[in-house]
């Protein structure tokens, strides 16, 4: 695989195929943690540390070990185990070793465990039978897209609480049509690849 | 100390319990599932070759020399007929869509005809590219002669060897028409006689 | 009364998508038609009442400690059947579902479910609790397939309602419409909530 074709995996993982606005992966998080500029940021970071880190583990784990054995049939039950005890891991590790970090993502760690995005990655990358090498670069440019597409959204709405929006479509309802306004402008990025 | 290691053996338990049922699970259904995919691919090819009653791999060497120059060739059946005789080919090739690859196998007959194509597995947008699986975009293929390169055109076809564009899935018609001219190009180079 | 009270609760007063807001990511993904739509929802529907069960029969055995990480074994273990079992009987619905089978796993409602309910109850009720929410998850995405497919090919569960002259907005079935039309939906749920509580 070129440089070139590694690139094209980077950009339509990040831009093209984004994981929340038209794979629909990470939502939770993405329509939870994004009130604020801030946070989101946060929650980006987290996320893309903890997506590039579990999709090199899976990776190892399903080709040297679950194949070997033919027991791929235990993917799913094998990857949520690596990822939840990955980020128990990592956020104890981060507590220890900087207490200001660990202030900055400690919140969000937790809630990775459930966020679909990242057993989702580890899945596609094992679907598309990447290399370990495109596996981190798909990674890389999914957890990217996933950082722009909820720090975006969050400075949208940081705005939209400034809005008169009627009553029934205050929360939620306004924030999904948001990001249906988004996804439509991350539309125009087909044809990129 | 012991108290992590009962913690850890129940898990284990947990654990070992769910691994045995699903490996019980995956015994029991492994062959169904090769059943189902398999009997999937040989009503397509039925389907794309009519003329033949049964379906046989081509010869290993050969095809894995034909795959060798052409990664894109997937698989290769020769069609026999009631009483024996070689009436045409079936030829899966993956060739990459907006989504990612568009898997198309052609049926072409001796007599230099392309018997009918299928789309089998894509990853297109559904209501547009999904599009092509169905038997408006899929006929026009049927009865074209081998001997001339299709072409996608946006409106009505004006020459034999144009195909019509599914409407705003350009992409995807040329990704499915791509597949079939290389099935073609095979055809005339490597199989026909 | 009391069954009654749980099965409504999922149904309407806690429903999963539409008030809680839980599991969104199947929803908002495998709604594109109303047949997927329904398929999904009662997969993650049989997950839920079986891990429901299971866990509700197991909530004296499995240490606190160690909780989290055992629901997610027994979830991922009922989900890999599920998938198992797809594959194997229903290849058309595990091919257009495909991804978002193995994701049944990280669908908060599944989880949160565990804790907050089986965990706690006995195993009927858990069973009562899981058939309320799935089902209430079951309509909600119906329904959402349901306006989806509609406006996007003009059909419901792939029959043609209007005629060749309709002009689908194919904008439904790509990834903006599942936002817009869950957020509209949701709107009206509010909205016809709202006027319920003004008139009482």
């Amino acid at each position: 695989m070129s440089i070139g074709g590694l690139f094209v995996i980077l950009i339509s993982a990040m831009l093209v195929n984004n994981f929340v606005l038209s794979r629909f992966l990470g939502i939770c998080p993405f329509l939870g943690v994004s009130k604020q500029v801030e946070t989101a940021f946060g929650m980006g970071m987290a996320v893309t540390f903890v997506m590039t880190l579990s999709s090199i583990i899976t990776y190892i784990v399903y080709h040297t070990i679950l194949v070997r054995l033919e027991i791929e049939f235990l993917q799913t039950l094998a990857f949520i185990l690596i990822i939840a005890s990955l980020v128990q891991l990592v956020e104890m590790f981060i507590q220890k070793m900087s207490p200001t970090l660990y202030q900055a993502l400690g919140v969000y760690l937790p809630l990775i465990t459930t966020n679909c995005a990242v057993l989702g990655l580890a899945i596609i990358n094992i679907q598309e039978d990447y290399n370990l090498i495109e596996t981190i670069v798909h990674s890389l440019g999914a957890s990217i897209g996933f950082s722009l597409a909820i720090v975006l959204f969050a400075g949208i709405r940081e705005r939209l609480a400034l809005a008169d929006v009627p009553e029934s479509l205050k929360g939620f309802p306004i924030a999904l049509i948001t990001a249906g306004l988004m996804s439509i402008a991350f539309l125009g990025f087909t044809g990129l690849v | 100390m012991g108290d992590i290691l009962k913690l850890g053996l129940i898990l284990l338990l947990i654990t070992s319990i769910t691994a045995l049922v699903l490996g019980y699970a995956n015994d029991m259904t492994k062959d169904v599932i090769v059943n189902v995919e398999n009997q999937a691919s040989e009503v397509a090819r039925k389907e794309v070759l009519p003329l033949a009653e049964s379906f046989k791999s081509l010869d290993k060497e050969i095809l894995n020399k034909i795959i060798n120059e052409n990664p894109n060739i997937k698989e290769i059946y020769s069609g026999y007929s009631e009483n024996g005789d070689l009436v045409g080919y079936t030829i899966k090739t993956a060739t990459p869509g907006y989504g990612g690859d568009v898997e198309v196998i052609t049926g072409i007959s001796l007599e230099n005809k392309i018997t009918g194509i299928k789309v089998v597995s894509h990853k297109e947008t559904p209501g547009l590219g999904a599009n092509a699986t169905q038997p408006k975009f899929q006929n026009q293929f049927k009865d074209k002669s081998v001997s001339k390169e299709l072409e996608v055109v946006k409106g009505s076809p004006s020459s034999e060897n144009e195909i019509q564009a599914l409407t705003g899935a350009t992409i995807t018609s040329k990704a499915v028409t791509k597949g079939v001219n290389l099935a073609r190009e095979i055809f005339i180079n490597n199989l026909a006689k | 009364m009391k069954f009654i009270d749980n099965l409504k609760n999922g149904l309407l007063k806690e429903n999963p998508t539409f008030v809680q807001l839980l599991g969104m990511c199947p929803t908002l993904a495998v709604t594109t038609t109303a047949s997927d739509a329904m398929a999904m929802g009662l997969a993650t529907t049989t997950v839920l009442i079986s891990s429901n069960f299971v866990i509700s029969l197991l909530r004296k055995f499995i240490p606190s400690k160690i909780r989290i990480p055992s629901y997610i074994v027994i979830v991922a273990g009922f989900v890999t059947l599920i998938d198992i079992f797809m594959h194997a009987y229903a290849i058309d619905l595990y091919r257009s579902l495909g991804l978002f089978i193995p994701l049944i796993v990280v669908n908060c409602l599944i989880l949160g479910r565990a804790e907050s309910f089986a965990s706690k109850n006995n195993p009927i009720d858990s069973i009562v609790d899981g058939i309320g929410m799935g089902l209430g998850f079951t309509w909600a995405l119906t329904l959402l397939g349901i306006v989806r497919e509609l406006l996007g090919a003009g059909s419901i569960f792939g029959v043609q309602i209007f005629g060749e002259a309709f002009k689908p907005a194919i904008i439904m079935i790509l990834p903006p419409g599942a936002f817009l039309a869950l957020g509209i939906l949701i709107g009206l749920f509010n909205w016809i909530k709202s006027r319920k509580t003004t008139r009482v």
